[in-house]
């Protein structure tokens, strides 16, 4: 029965789920039910992860290519599957950049890449709209989200928009509202807000139209290390008209802050202290909302270095500004005692890794838990997913960044319970030139999936897959490794006085689509790869089934 | 037109060519006789508008700057230009640190068997360094 049930093609269990009809974050508030009728991966007496082939090519373990689009040749930094009324809309957001659009036959700033995927095996390149004209080095439009306006409060019905970010890191970089309701013809809508910089990884609630965006400016005040950035809420339900609502981050990084003389908070509690172990403490990376019945949100800070992350509570957060008791300049200046009102819990990660993804699973059964502890009864968890970023090509000058489970159970108290992580060898990974090492971790809730697997991209060593239905012993159970072709862009690196390049493939992320597909997209200019599940793979995510032996226990 | 409005509007076509940093056609690739152009180009010292003046615009520009984050090298410009030799197709690879000059160039196969390392010029005075993108 197992066994006939790997074989079934992907595409089955997407024919199951209706297109668009889950209400699951960013569209509304529910959260996947998880499912008890699994036993867990010890029952599936997995393979331990095959050694990859030589650096030169391909590499797939339970996994399978569908589809290839080379995105132009520009890198990627984050992809998006939307499914726009039964047509799936893969959008990438790319890294700084100038290359030709052979649509336009100009050559146009690296910016928002729009790919109809609804036939994987022809993708079909639709649209590049441009990022920031001039220094190459303020340019490109890396982060990419989008909601119908059928969803969207205040949006037009049948109407599509994309909020991305608008450059990076120049003196004057925005958020843009684009109108992409005909994917082939996308207009700019709106410019939420502008004079930013560092502009990071958004989230955006498509059914209340909150909308947290991720930058900082030169001018506002906040402190933070390394990648200045923190939150800027809008209100973003009529997409033509965005509403501010505040800005937010840890505390240390609020502008009146004394960041000459602040003292840790955990050493020396008191009205000027920072959270964390950095002073001011690194910036937000991007945000996940759970949506108004959940009420929290997840924000991990630092990067790939000196690491924070927080739980917040949405609902104290985006009306604290508003209390009788708030301070004149709250939104805009909180005071420390209006950054911890939202302040549900946070956990400080060691100096070598930081915050990077902060993906959250709720309602997890701890199968291994089931009986013998407590009632006897299942015993379920929340969990939170988290990756620090290797930022260092050959592993040159840098500790391990890996990815975590955390029990986030008790939200006050997060606490890690299991590793994942890709060994160097085999693979030799750090030899092979570019970075090795965690990144960011898939985000888009598909049912089948949540729960039971997650992606996590390894650059060099290319998109991960695990199977977590027994969080504390999560399994690796399938990778897929790009081969480098002719539009990779090398990575150079300078050891021991020998400067060497090398064409390898980054995955810079890892996602799904609500038809299970899963997508890698490459950061170094080689375009992006869908995939399905094969193997092995497949039976972590099988549907209950009564002649299964889960009773046994 | 005429011959000498021809000429000048040509001349302005080059001129604007040659001025636009990023040209980005898969047509511009290494011409044969710009092979000795690129042993011009000096790590430390020549700069962008030096290669560009050698070599033309670009195929490809890339920055790696993604968080903004103050990242040694991620601020780093990469240029590539495509070529062709008797062994196959090669990209050459420029990258230039925060002052605009070269610190790395190299001839990269498009293909290298078992994906083994291509040597890299850099300046003298380069120090150890990982984080090129």
């Amino acid at each position: 029965m197992i066994r006939g049930l790997a074989s079934i093609p992907l595409i089955a269990f997407a024919l199951a789920t209706p297109a668009f009809a889950q209400a699951y974050p960013p569209d509304g508030p529910s959260i996947p039910s998880i499912a008890i009728s699994e036993e867990g991966s010890h029952d599936l007496n997995l393979q331990a992860p095959p050694p990859p082939k030589g650096w030169d090519q391909e590499s797939a373990w339970n996994i399978k290519v569908e589809g290839f689009n080379d995105n132009q040749g520009r890198p990627i930094y984050q992809p998006l599957i939307v499914n726009q009324n039964g047509r799936e809309i893969l959008y990438l957001g790319n890294l700084a950049g100038n290359l030709l659009n052979p649509l336009t036959g100009k050559a146009e700033p690296n910016g928002t890449s729009i790919i109809d995927v609804t036939d994987v095996k022809h993708a079909k390149y639709l649209f590049h709209i441009p990022g920031p004209p001039g220094d190459v080095g303020n340019a490109g439009a890396q982060m990419v989200r989008v909601c119908s306006g059928d969803v969207l409060p205040h949006g037009e019905k049948g109407k599509w928009y994309l909020l991305r970010a608008y450059g990076n890191v120049g003196p004057d970089e925005a958020h843009q509202i684009w109108d992409v309701t005909d994917p082939a013809k996308p207009t700019l809508l709106t410019t939420i807000v502008s004079g930013l910089s560092n502009t990071h990884k958004n989230w955006w609630e498509c059914d209340t139209g909150i909308a947290y965006l991720v930058a900082g400016s030169k001018s506002d005040g906040w402190h933070q290390s390394g990648s200045a950035q923190h939150l800027k809420i809008y209100d973003l339900s009529d997409p033509k008209a965005p509403v501010y609502i505040r800005d937010f981050g840890l505390v240390g990084q609020q502008p009146d802050a004394d960041i000459a003389t602040a003292k840790s908070c955990e050493a020396a509690p008191g009205p000027n202290c920072y959270e964390g172990i950095k002073n001011p403490p690194g910036g937000v990376h991007g945000p996940i909302s759970m949506g108004t019945t959940v009420n929290r949100i997840y924000l991990p800070y630092g990067v790939g270095e000196n690491g924070v992350i927080q739980i917040v509570d949405r609902q104290k957060l985006l009306s604290g500004c508003t209390l009788p008791t708030a301070s004149p300049n709250c939104a805009q200046s909180p005071t420390q005692a209006e950054l911890l009102y939202p302040q549900v819990g946070f956990v400080t990660m060691n100096p070598d890794n930081g915050g990077h993804s902060a993906m959250p699973i709720l309602g997890v059964p701890m199968w291994q838990e089931q009986h013998n502890y407590a009632d006897g009864s299942w015993q379920k968890k929340n969990l939170l997913i988290i990756s620090s970023e290797s930022t260092a090509n050959n592993c040159l000058g840098q500790a391990p960044h890996e990815a975590w489970i955390l029990d986030i159970t008790n939200d006050a108290t997060p606490w890690p319970i299991a590793t994942l992580n890709v060994p160097q060898y085999p693979g030799d990974f750090c030899r092979k030139g570019a970075r090795f090492g965690a990144h960011a971790v898939t985000e888009a809730i598909y049912p089948p999936y949540y729960g039971k697997i997650i992606g996590v991209s390894w650059f060099n060593a290319g998109a991960r897959i695990w199977d977590i239905r027994d969080p504390k012993n999560p399994k690796p159970i399938a990778y897929y490794i790009q081969a480098p072709n002719a539009n990779t862009i090398a990575s150079c690196a300078t050891i021991d006085g020998v400067a060497h390049c090398q064409n390898t493939t980054m995955n810079d992320y890892v996602e799904f689509d609500d038809r299970g597909y899963i997508y890698a997209a490459d950061r170094a200019g080689s375009g992006v790869t869908i995939l399905s599940l094969t193997g092995d793979a497949l039976k972590s995510f099988r549907p209950a089934d009564p002649l299964l032996p889960a009773q046994k226990h | 037109m005429k011959p000498r409005c021809f000429v000048a509007a040509a001349i302005a076509l080059l001129s604007l060519a040659a001025s636009s940093a990023y040209a980005g056609s898969d047509s511009e690739t290494i011409a044969a006789d710009g092979r000795q152009q690129v042993a011009k180009i000096i790590p430390g010292q020549s700069t962008k508008a030096d290669v560009q003046s050698l070599l033309g615009a670009p195929w490809r520009v890339v920055q790696f700057n993604d968080c903004g984050m103050a990242m040694d090298g991620q601020a780093d410009e990469t240029w590539e230009y495509r070529g062709a030799d008797a062994s196959g197709g090669y990209r050459l690879h420029v990258e230039f640190g925060d002052n605009k000059v070269v610190h790395l160039i190299a001839k990269i196969p498009d293909a290298i068997p078992g994906g083994a390392a291509t040597e890299a010029k850099v300046a003298p005075s380069e120090p150890a360094k990982g984080m090129s993108m």
